[in-house]
């Protein structure tokens, strides 16, 4: 289980978050709010490119706050830059995992790719595929990491309605079968009612169950 | 907070040693000036009636060439932005882009053939009023003219962003507002360029102030010296160290304090590419007659030298030249000293804006006064060149060849070089570190969540991003070193000479043929690498910038 307890942050000393919650695994945790108050800011602080002033964060029981980044147990996908356009579908995949070709690690992108709708596109480069395919790859990069909390930072904000309900249908089915913790920041509400366990609205810094 | 620094010591350490070894060389060079002055000498004391003058002199024609310059182009930029579709724009707008690389020498010659006693103003003048204009190119004039020339295309090429940056709607809005054109300018158009135009502004007088070559050779005597001019004077013609010496204190003091004024300000070098103008209708008939006629005087202003001396060097003799032992050895001493210089300053400046950039995002290295310290050296750092003009780098670097003896030409490698890269400097940190901060503030957290770093992040992240930059740098200092008339005149001699000197001693000796021969290679030169090395580095089709 994913918990956070009373962790504050500061900025440049003139807003203060104080931010708790709790998600366990086969969760989506859907967080809303207002452009500004924080929504982003939570999610920083929890992989780690935010240093809270105080508070803790466990996953499973295990204090997160000292881990950099790349070491916590955490995967996100943003809303832009998920992936480099220069490099293929492939190559941005095994970015995630490894800088190896080897032939196991291509069967698995080829698997991951096929799971997310986008079979045998692993040698396409980034930038001729459509935002929602993109956001598809980001997907299957983060599924092949196999890590056990998945982020998503208002990832499919600019897709349009049934690529965007395809993906919400695509993170629940793998937050149900991968069994992992999903936390996913929107500006729409419909979002969190169509896939959220719970949802939480970011007001003023605070976190409140809605 | 420790933590934070040792995180980020890969990109910290190398840009932290190369900017303290910047700072130690520029502390030394100080110690060794002002080690030599009279133990009482103060601003205030070295300021007699000749350094008083000579001061004047040079505040003054720096101050008329800024303004001339700022004047001119901003109305050629003006101009250029509401006439978004003509004939060879585009063109015309990467010449003025030159402007920066172009040797000062060039300039001058190239001047001088056109406006000089025998150039083609006067023999149009002689054949159609039987008139001509005596020696108006040599003094004051003729200094403003040539400073304008290379200035007024600069601040035009770096405005021009600036107007076309100015969104759609303020456009639209002036309109539906029926402002006039000069309402529009004064409301909408000088808020927008107003903070461009005071650091085009500020670079351009701490340019003219330090001015040298176009000096020495336009302002015809010694009351229109300059500082520099006077240092050089009185180290190669008069052999006074102690009177260069007081010439250098009062330059680095002023020169010091302009740094300081303006290091809030931008350096503003841009290798953006400028994109159709976005202004959407065309201004009043009488308005664009004016922005043509802008467009083509200036244009005409600005080609005319150029092809003053590809028509007069086309003539020369080719073979004569390419024999001459001290060409060929200022031809590879050139090329040698540009090819490093501008190596170690793509590396230098790679080096200082990656490490700054860790002080410029919070979720980096949180702010701290430690911090800002750091990222402020490393900024002096790279713009010390603006500080220490090259004839005081120059006394500095000779006095320390006097002092330590060493293996023939050695200080004088070694002084060009640094001067060159110093030099450069502050115009390749303004191309690069943009570049180099935006690709982090774009892939920082995906490299961060991903664990990419080190050689994998340069391959993956960094270089497909930079390498159109990084050709431009390259490109942009090895021109700056190739034209650069500063520290080579204390310490050229026959042995040990570059392009530009070696020009200066045929012209100095009305060679005139050989002298257009050699303006044009120089010329040639500058422009090849300028205009193709750039495209070598040209970037990848799947890469948005």
């Amino acid at each position: 289980m994913l918990k956070i307890d009373k962790l504050i942050y500061n900025y440049k000393n003139e807003n203060e978050y104080n931010f708790s919650l709790d998600a366990k695994r086969g969760e989506i945790v859907g967080i809303t709010g207002a452009s500004g108050n924080g929504k982003s800011t939570l999610l920083d602080l929890i992989a780690g490119f935010l240093k809270p002033t105080s508070g803790t964060i466990t996953f499973d029981g295990k204090y997160l706050g000292d881990l950099p980044p790349e070491k916590r147990p955490i995967t996100i996908l943003f809303q832009n830059y998920n992936l480099f356009e220069h490099l293929s579908v492939k190559r941005n995949i095994l970015l995630g995992i490894n800088d190896s070709s080897q032939k196991s690690d291509l069967q698995k992108v080829r698997q991951i790719l096929e799971e997310v709708g986008l079979k045998g596109f692993e040698d396409k480069k980034a930038l001729t595929l459509s935002g929602g395919q993109q956001q598809r790859v980001a997907l299957a990069r983060s599924l092949l990491r196999d890590k056990p909390i998945l982020l998503l930072d208002e990832p499919f904000s600019g897709l349009d309605f049934d690529t965007r309900d395809n993906m919400l249908q695509l993170v629940q089915n793998i937050t149900k079968t991968k069994d992992i913790c999903t936390l996913m920041v929107t500006h729409e509400i419909d979002d969190c009612r169509k896939i959220a366990t719970k949802s939480y609205e970011v007001k003023n810094g605070k976190l409140t169950l809605l | 907070m420790l933590k934070e620094y040792w995180r980020f010591k890969g990109s910290l350490i190398p840009g932290l040693f190369v900017s303290f070894a910047l700072l130690t060389l520029a502390v030394l060079l100080f110690l060794t000036l002002f080690g030599a002055t009279d133990a009482n000498t103060t601003i205030f004391g070295a300021l007699n009636q000749r350094v008083i003058g000579l001061l004047k002199f040079t505040l003054f024609q720096a101050t008329l060439s800024t303004l001339f310059s700022a004047l001119l182009g901003t109305l050629l930029a003006w101009s250029l932005a509401h006439q978004p579709r003509f004939f060879s724009r585009s063109l015309l707008i990467a010449l003025f882009s030159s402007s920066l690389v172009l040797p000062t020498i060039i300039v001058v010659f190239g001047l001088i053939t056109i406006l000089g006693r025998n150039g083609w103003l006067n023999h149009l003048s002689n054949y159609l009023f039987h008139h001509s204009f005596e020696g108006f190119l040599y003094g004051l004039s003729g200094i403003l003219i040539a400073h304008t020339y290379l200035n007024a295309s600069f601040a035009a090429r770096g405005l021009l962003h600036s107007f076309e940056s100015i969104p759609k709607e303020r456009y639209k809005l002036a309109k539906s507002l029926g402002f006039s054109t000069f309402k529009r300018f004064v409301v909408i158009e000088f808020p927008a360029i107003k903070s461009t135009l005071f650091s085009i502004s500020s670079t351009i007088f701490l340019l003219c102030f330090t001015s040298f070559a176009i000096v020495l050779i336009l302002g015809g005597n010694p009351s229109y010296n300059t500082l520099e001019v006077a240092i050089y004077e009185a180290v190669k013609l008069d052999f006074d160290i102690s009177f260069a010496l007081e010439l250098a204190f009062v330059q680095l003091s002023i020169s010091v304090i302009f740094v300081i004024f303006s290091s809030s300000l931008k350096t503003s070098v841009s290798n953006i590419k400028i994109q159709e103008s976005i202004i959407p209708w065309r201004d009043a008939f009488g308005v664009r007659v004016l922005q043509k006629i802008t467009i083509f005087i200036s244009g005409l202003f600005f080609i005319l030298p150029l092809v003053a001396i590809f028509h007069d060097g086309i003539t020369a003799d080719f073979t004569r030249i390419f024999k001459s032992v001290v060409f060929m050895k200022s031809f590879s001493t050139s090329i040698i000293i540009a090819s490093i210089s501008s190596v170690i300053t793509v590396f230098f400046t790679l080096f200082l804006a990656n490490s700054k950039r860790n002080f410029a995002l919070h979720y980096r290295i949180p702010k701290s006064g430690i911090g800002k310290l750091l990222a402020f050296l490393i900024s002096f750092s790279g713009t010390l060149y603006l500080a220490i003009p090259s004839l005081v780098l120059g006394l500095g670097f000779f006095l320390l060849s006097q002092r330590f003896l060493a293996p023939a030409n050695f200080w004088a490698t070694f002084a060009l070089l640094s001067a060159n890269i110093l030099m450069s400097l502050p115009f390749s940190l303004s191309v690069l570190y943009p570049s180099i901060l935006k690709t982090a503030k774009r892939y920082d957290k995906l490299c961060f969540s991903l664990g990419i770093s080190g050689y994998e992040r340069w391959k993956y992240c960094e270089w497909p991003y930079l390498k159109e930059s990084i050709g431009y740098v390259l490109a942009l200092s090895f021109c700056l070193s190739l034209g650069d008339l500063g520290v080579i005149s204390l310490f050229g001699n026959q042995d040990f000479s570059t392009l530009p000197w070696y020009l200066y001693g045929l012209m100095g000796s009305y060679k005139n043929s050989d002298a257009s021969g050699v303006a044009l290679i120089l010329l040639v030169l500058v422009l090849s690498v300028f205009i193709f090395v750039p495209k070598l580095f040209k970037g990848d089709r799947f890469v948005k910038n």
